[in-house]
């Protein structure tokens, strides 16, 4: 008795955090007749007539491969500058770092609009509102700190005495680095990098408004689509579930590591 | 002399990123304290503390404030709240519990323009499925979530409440289990019954997660953006604009350059200053406790 109350509880518990996300991909799935029916439909014939729209839309396709070319590039960036950093950060006594590394936690704090309306501005005074070097330098600035602390936590994990013997053979330290220390934490490199893309393909608020017409990101490109007269929901919740689809097959090949990393910061606005 | 080798590793990086900060900082101050408007078409001027006094008796600025207040306050303690309700009630054994794990971080993980898409979705007055629902309930007469202005705000703080309390939930949950067992053990051998356990003993020791839990929700939370532009852009009537988005509305709706930079300024110190004084009131005295 009790054991079934439990599972009862569980599953409205999951029903409730499931409904919603099933209730928009079954939706990018129907036709409007369907999609609109009162009471609602939960059989239906499934149709990929959306997903055709939307895969044959210019400006949504321009900001899957904007989002793709911004994302990995500002991640890439990120995480080789983290992990050098975060290895120098290391080796350091622990009151020393402990402050840099509370200076790294306070960069958070500020809320975007703070360093994204200067940025603005000098973008437009140097012309590169409309360049992917914009965006991508913003995003791999953002994501600097996220991968100090993050591959802080995975070179933590690495024995000290491997870079001590490393010494004694007279290695340098970059050698060090390279040859010992970072192919011991790939899983971590891995981890952050994949955090990072999550983070960057999920931003909204830096896109928004440093993104120029042919720049957009999907966050951007989807909202494009959105005006208050009137919303064409089958194409809608397709294009949601496109963008989302990559995001949370990613979330769950990182699983154990996406809390800790949203625990170290993460870019939102 | 080696040692100092790694020195090189992080100075530059950390030189950069401070260098930075401080230049921005400096120019957003500076900013604050002259009239930078782009639709205006004299040149900036210093103006002293004026976008200060302008905010202090800004109607709309001060109605933001309370909003965001508001906002921040209630999805914080409403997800600290259900977040460990669900943990209290899944911290046993059962089968299919990592598929439980990884199903609650799908809401995380979700792009967040997707998730107010979502909502809105759900919200919405003639075909959405909540009022779908509460028709099944019996409440006849539809609900406008987003557009009545008494009641949008507590529509995207439903949103928020649904992505973010799976975060409470997991993170509160790998610290449970980080917990050595031995002083709940103990308390049960003494005879404690089981909610003695959880509240007394247990909940004590969740503490330090919680708070840190709850401070990472209030710092995001402050800065809550991409639902509030999705679901309802600030409307109706005002009635949703926080800090944050009338800060976008003042930058790049009015072009008020000057004003936008103080609301920032303003924001961001406010949330140091709460901050700082709920963890001083959190943890007296205690000093620096490892995290």
């Amino acid at each position: 008795m009790k054991r079934a109350l439990f599972w009862i509880g569980l599953l409205a518990l999951l029903v409730l955090v499931l409904f919603p996300i099933y209730w928009v991909v079954a939706t990018s799935l129907k036709t409007v007749k369907d999609a609109f029916a009162q009471p609602p439909v939960f059989l239906f014939e499934p149709t990929f007539a959306n997903y055709a729209k939307v895969l044959q839309n210019s400006v949504f396709l321009r900001g899957f491969f904007n989002s793709l070319l911004v994302s990995i590039t500002a991640s890439v960036i990120a995480v080789a500058v983290g992990a050098l950093a975060a290895y120098g950060l290391v080796q350091q006594n622990a009151g020393k770092r402990r402050a840099h590394e509370k200076f790294i936690l306070g960069l958070r704090i500020a809320p975007a609009l703070i360093f994204v309306v200067p940025t603005y501005y000098l973008a437009v005074r140097v012309g590169m509102l409309n360049s992917h070097a914009l965006l991508i330098a913003v995003y791999a600035f953002v994501n600097i700190p996220f991968a100090i602390s993050m591959m802080i936590t995975f070179f933590e994990d690495i024995p000290h005495e491997l870079r001590d013997a490393a010494r004694v053979d007279g290695a340098k330290e970059f050698r060090i680095f390279w040859s010992v220390i970072l192919p011991l934490a790939r899983g971590g490199l891995v981890a952050t990098l994949i955090l990072c893309v999550l983070f960057t393909w999920n931003e909204f608020f830096i896109a928004l408004v440093l993104s120029g017409r042919d720049t957009q990101t999907l966050p951007v490109t989807i909202t494009s689509f959105l005006t208050f007269q009137g919303i064409e929901w089958g194409p809608l919740t397709a294009a949601a579930t496109l963008i989302m689809l990559p995001m949370v097959v990613l979330g769950l090949l990182v699983q154990g590591n996406v809390v800790r990393g949203m625990t170290l910061g993460s870019v939102k606005g | 002399m080696n040692q100092d080798a790694t020195r090189y590793f992080y100075q530059p990086v950390l030189i950069f990123l401070g260098a930075v900060s401080l230049v921005l900082t400096a120019y957003v101050t500076w900013l604050t304290l002259n009239d930078l408007s782009l639709m205006k078409p004299q040149a900036q001027k210093f103006v002293g503390l004026d976008n200060y006094w302008r905010l202090l008796t800004d109607a709309r600025g001060l109605g933001a404030l309370w909003r965001t207040a508001l906002f921040t306050i209630a999805v914080t303690t409403i997800e600290i709240l259900l977040g460990l309700a669900i943990v209290l009630y899944l911290d046993r054994e059962f089968k299919g519990r990592r598929l439980v794990r990884a199903l609650l971080l799908v809401p995380i993980i979700m792009t967040p323009v997707v998730v107010g898409l979502t909502w809105r979705f759900m919200f919405d007055p003639s075909t959405g499925m909540v009022n779908y629902v509460l028709s099944l309930l019996g409440q006849d007469r539809p609900m406008d979530w987003l557009g009545n202005p008494a009641i949008a705000l507590f529509a995207v703080m439903i949103a928020d409440i649904w992505q973010w309390t799976p975060f409470v939930a997991l993170l509160t949950l790998a610290a449970l289990e980080a917990l050595p067992t031995d002083p709940l053990d103990a308390a049960r051998v003494d005879g404690a019954k089981e909610w003695q356990v959880t509240f007394y003993v247990l909940l004590p020791m969740l503490k330090r997660a919680l708070l840190i839990v709850a401070l990472i929700r209030a710092i995001d939370s402050v800065k809550a953006f991409d639902l509030f532009y999705i679901m309802t852009r600030g409307g109706p009537a005002l009635s949703t604009e926080t800090l944050n988005l009338y800060g976008y509305i003042a930058a790049f709706t009015n072009f008020d350059v000057s004003y936008a930079m103080t609301i920032a300024l303003v924001l961001t110190v406010v949330t140091n200053i709460a901050l700082l004084a709920v963890y001083g009131v959190m943890f007296p005295a205690r000093n620096e406790a490892r995290a």
